[in-house]
């Protein structure tokens, strides 16, 4: 039968796929060429530019690179990336405590749902940093503030997310279930969950772009702590060699922390189309 | 309604009697009669198709007995007991599958005995033994993602027969299909059947298929849905693809044919 | 059905009752006096509104950098986003980039453009512009690429021309992702805007906060905020509306 033959040959490219690791390697710069040559332009154009302009506001990337090497040999980043990374991680991890929980019952009861949905989408749609000055307010110039910051900016997509996953479940999974006599407990653990996966993975990814830019947007403002009291007073300074490697910084936890998110995505929804 | 039956092994399993289901919100006031004064009865042992024109509501009917939706009026009784929701002796094999995606084809099939309580090693070794009957084996750790739609749906298949069900209830199993797996599955289906005869209603929209598979065909009117008739088939089993060409089939065939476009142009 | 809705919107009351009751309780039992209550916040919200020419002023002055640094990012992002839907190369060279200001915060930055720009309109404008452009790039490129082949194919076989393809087909087809990248890109301008008022603090919004702030009238600063609150989410709902009416046939597919 050839549509046996087409599952089997699927099988053995997947086998064959592990095998051959560092041949991948040049196959993606091979690939990638236009977009690697475009940032290798894009490098070179920023240094070239940077020397012979001369503006106070565009050192040229060999600079950038320099300032960031002395931040790291410093430890100057050590210490502020550490602090940073403690708000990042507190501020995430209670917006994926609370986001997961109150989606959850958004996507299963339709009397919170529909309770919750104005507010939730209002504060979802507008720019977090709104808030900013109402939990300087209450929290003053502390950690609970940025936390609070980081805490808004993330939490509600994940509760959208999370809330949208679990109400588009496929019905007929859930009827499958029920004819073999599933009760709701066993639905909820065997079926919802794992389908829901997926779209409530896309949250936490999504969740976690905002919860960094949350940490930097907040500290910034709130500004006696982290890599965004570092960003304002070399500002100040009018180092712009410095503030650049900091944003640096800033978009390669950006990257990581996605890189993270994706890894455990995949390796957990790998059976979803 | 209601054509001589033959005597056959065992008596009634499934009895519906004076069935009316309507669908609709309580708000409006009237709702949809989907359902109306179904009466007839499935012997033990005794396949029986279902076929009539869309919005005849034999898939209701079928998920009824299944228990899977509630009904308004009537009785619905398995083996003498009435229907109140889904039960171990019967299982469902689904039109669109209704396979975990996350799960590979062994964790598919054993689910309803895990939802069962069976002790893990017992799911395995049942399932596998259906996963080879199946014609499967060697899929056992493929995901459905990487399955074709017959094979997908010989998962579902062995997975209803995993529960070692009395009745098994089919809602247009095949109807996703392509026609060349359709006759392939419909075939492997018979001979599966003719090993151990179990129950069977199978909802169908194909007349081919009600002919080939059924011990006797269930002609349903739509708008509300309503039993015409229960036409016997005659045919000798086990039925072979042969059994397409006789007069017999053509008949019976030609017969449903007629009564269903009958239906198509009385409606518009 | 109408019991539904009523229903549904007295839940909500409810909530909101239950959040109000919440805040009082708190404000009157922290240590922190200057937490205003709720009904403090709402006597500052209608001073603002009805006897205070400053705040109006205030507005016109930050909405100045919102309009036009929503108007300029529309017109780089749309063309930008137009051209790489269209010219694979073009993309290819430009994903990169997309890539980084997606990911990477803007707010870093700021600083450096004030170095260059100075603290003035031009330099709040530009920050609004970084804040948005992206996302309209994005979202009209998606929605270009969106646009089935077959629909073009289709085209080119009653022998439409390029132009032609251009204006009945792609760009119509486009919409509903154009129009959704401007709507996440009049988000990101309201965002980019509110950052340039709290930390540039020059005219505007910004220093009317850190004058509230510093005399200590927390009722008012919280008003304020509100303030903002509200006509972001005005003009988002706006532009949500102006959405819907034109791409009526569309499914939602929008990124950001």
């Amino acid at each position: 039968m050839k549509q046996e033959t087409v599952a089997k040959a699927a099988v053995q490219s997947s086998t064959a796929r592990t095998v051959d690791r560092l041949p991948a390697l040049r196959r993606f710069t091979r690939e990638n060429a236009p977009e690697v040559l475009a940032l290798l332009a894009g490098a070179a154009l920023w240094e070239i530019l940077g020397w012979s302009l001369g503006l106070q506001w565009l050192p040229p990337l060999s600079k950038v690179m320099e300032a960031l090497a002395q931040f790291v040999r410093s430890g100057v980043i050590l210490a502020n990336v550490g602090s940073s990374l403690q708000g990042l991680i507190v501020g995430f991890g209670l917006s994926l405590i609370l986001g997961l929980f109150l989606g959850s019952l958004m996507g299963r009861y339709r009397y919170v749902e529909k309770a919750l949905d104005i507010y939730v989408h209002a504060l979802f749609v507008c720019p977090s940093i709104v808030l900013a000055p109402i939990f300087f307010a209450i929290f003053g110039l502390s950690d609970a503030a940025r936390i609070a910051i980081i805490l808004s900016y993330s939490m509600f997509v994940i509760v959208i997310n999370t809330a949208t996953a679990i109400r588009t479940v496929d019905p007929s999974l859930v009827e499958m279930a029920r004819s073999f006599g599933c009760r709701e407990a066993q639905i909820f653990i065997r079926i919802l969950l794992p389908a829901s996966l997926p779209l409530v993975f896309a949250g936490i990814r999504l969740g976690v772009g905002r919860a960094v830019k949350g940490m930097i947007n907040g500290e910034m403002l709130i500004a006696f702590v982290g890599l965004g009291a570092l960003a304002q007073r070399y500002g100040a300074q009018f180092d712009a060699a410095k503030v650049f490697a900091i944003a640096m910084v800033v978009l390669i936890i950006g990257l990581v922390s996605n890189a993270l998110v994706q890894m455990l995505d995949k390796r957990l929804t790998r059976w979803a189309g | 309604m209601g054509a001589g039956h033959f005597d056959r092994v065992g008596g009634e399993m499934i009895r519906v009697h004076g069935l009316n289901k309507e669908f609709g919100t309580s708000d409006n006031g009237g709702g949809v009669l989907a359902l109306s004064d179904i009466d007839f009865e499935v012997h033990d042992n005794e396949f029986v198709t279902i076929i009539g024109p869309s919005g005849c509501g034999k898939t209701t009917l079928l998920r009824i007995i299944a228990g899977l939706i509630p009904y308004d009026q009537g009785e619905v009784a398995i083996d003498g007991l009435v229907v109140t929701g889904p039960g171990p002796e019967r299982a469902v094999v689904f039109q669109n599958f209704a396979l975990m995606p996350w799960a590979d084809v062994l964790g598919n099939v054993t689910f309803g005995l895990e939802v069962r309580g069976t002790p893990p090693d017992e799911c395995r070794d049942k399932a596998k033994d259906l996963i080879k009957l199946v014609g499967l084996e060697g899929f056992e750790k493929r995901l459905p993602k990487e399955l074709s739609g017959g094979m997908q749906q010989r998962v579902g298949l062995a997975r209803a027969l995993a529960v070692n069900p009395r009745i098994l209830l089919m809602d247009e199993p095949f109807g996703a299909l392509d026609e060349q797996t359709r006759r392939l599955l419909q075939e492997q289906l018979l001979r599966l059947w003719e090993g151990q005869r179990k129950t069977v209603v199978f909802v169908t929209h194909s007349m081919d298929e009600a002919v080939m598979l059924g011990d006797r065909v269930m002609l349903m009117t739509p708008r509300p849905g309503r039993v015409k008739e229960m036409i016997d088939v005659p045919l000798q089993r086990p039925r072979s693809p042969q059994v397409e060409k006789s007069a017999a089939f053509v008949e019976i065939k030609e017969y449903l044919w007629e009564n269903l476009r009958a239906m198509q142009v009385g409606e518009s | 059905m109408k019991k539904r809705i009523v229903l549904d919107w007295g839940l909500r009351l409810a909530v909101f009752i239950a959040a109000v009751a919440l805040w009082e309780l708190f404000v009157s039992t922290s240590q922190n006096f200057l937490l205003p209550r709720f009904t403090d916040v709402a006597n500052g919200l209608f001073r603002l509104l009805f006897s205070e020419a400053r705040f109006w002023e205030a507005l016109y002055i930050s909405n100045q950098a919102l309009i036009l640094g929503f108007a300029i990012s529309v017109v780089i992002g749309i063309p930008l986003g137009l051209l790489a839907g269209r010219f694979h190369w073009m993309d290819r060279l430009l994903n990169p980039y997309v890539g980084v200001l997606l990911t990477m915060p803007v707010a870093p930055m700021i600083p450096i453009v004030i170095i260059a720009l100075g603290l003035g309109l031009a330099a709040r404008v530009f920050i609004v512009v970084l804040f948005a452009f992206v996302f309209i790039t994005v979202n009209t490129r998606a929605g270009v690429r969106g646009v089935e082949a077959s629909l073009i194919e289709m085209a080119k076989s009653f022998g439409a021309s390029e132009g032609q393809i251009w204006r009945r087909i792609v760009i119509p087809g486009a919409m509903p992702a154009i129009f959704a990248g401007m709507r996440i890109g009049l988000g990101r301008s309201i965002t980019g805007m509110v950052m340039v008022e709290l930390l540039l603090v020059a005219s505007g919004l910004g220093r009317l906060l850190l004058e509230f702030s510093g005399r200590m009238q927390s009722d008012l600063v919280f008003a304020t905020v509100l303030a903002v609150i509200i006509e972001a989410l005005a003009l988002l709902a706006g532009m949500q509306a102006l959405e819907k009416r034109i791409t009526r046939w569309a499914p939602d597919i929008s990124i950001g």
